[in-house]
């Protein structure tokens, strides 16, 4: 069961994962679903890791480890979201 | 903020490792009502280090799994084992350095089980730990053969239980 809040849409997941990682990342950098997220300036694992955490506490889903290092853009994080939410139904 | 009293305090010589006052050896975690469940504040010495200067990974486990189990107790009054436990490790946690594990009830309990969610937080609020886990609540009753109490010290961990969930229709019993 989805919180009533939780966007299942990929493109509101898109959206939502880029808010996230724009906030940790801090600067008002803007992000496209493709941006390079390990390429941005001042993001480094430890940033990442706290992206991914963030992301799985707002859509309330565990991504796999080897899913999460993986993860280069934020259209490939919000496509590990859905798939999630997906799994989960 | 005020530290919540343990259904275990009326054992007088409870000593679990993470939230007795009586095991001088243990961490000696007390918990605070928190907006999302509930939480503890914690600052581990040497005795606890990993890496030089780094806290062991293994001690963040048993905060996680210590917060999101009472929170289990405190917030539905039921006792419960740990079933399956997922860490993270985000960054490293420095030894004397103060952080704050807040645990979280999930949606979508199913079977009775109990679905929790942590997070170990630095001074500025940033995360250095993620834990999901898994409950299987039990009454003491059924337990009793693993449990090491006296028929007295059962009667009143009981009636402890009974009286402690804070709220239990809310998600976190906030």
């Amino acid at each position: 069961m989805n919180p009533p809040t939780t966007p299942t849409d990929i493109t509101d997941i898109t959206r939502t994962v880029a808010d996230i990682a724009a906030g940790e990342i801090g600067g008002g950098v803007q992000l496209a679903a493709d941006t390079d997220l390990r390429a941005v300036q001042g993001v480094d694992s430890v940033k990442m890791l706290r992206m991914i955490a963030k992301i799985e506490r707002a859509f309330d889903v565990e991504l796999e480890d080897e899913d999460v290092f993986g993860i280069s853009t934020v259209g490939g994080a919000a496509a590990l979201v859905e798939q999630a939410l997906r799994e989960r139904v | 903020m005020t530290t919540i009293e343990l259904p275990w305090s009326v054992l007088p010589d409870y000593r679990c490792f993470g939230c007795s006052p009586h095991n001088p050896g243990g961490l000696g975690l007390t918990f605070d009502p928190h907006p999302d469940g509930v939480c503890t504040r914690f600052q581990l010495d040497r005795r606890f280090e990993s890496y030089p200067g780094v806290v062991h990974g293994g001690l963040v486990g048993v905060i996680c799994d210590e917060t999101m189990g009472n929170l289990i107790v405190l917030r539905r009054g039921r006792s419960a084992f740990t079933v399956s436990m997922r860490q993270r490790y985000v960054a490293p946690m420095l030894i004397g350095r103060p952080y704050t594990c807040v645990a979280r009830l999930r949606a979508g309990a199913d079977g009775g089980l109990f679905h929790t969610t942590a997070e170990v937080l630095d001074a500025h609020g940033a995360v250095c730990a993620t834990a999901t886990a898994t409950y299987q609540p039990f009454t003491l009753a059924d337990a009793r053969a693993r449990l090491a109490l006296a028929d007295d010290e059962l009667a009143a961990l009981s009636a402890a239980l009974d009286t402690t969930a804070l709220d239990t229709t809310a998600p976190n019993g906030a």
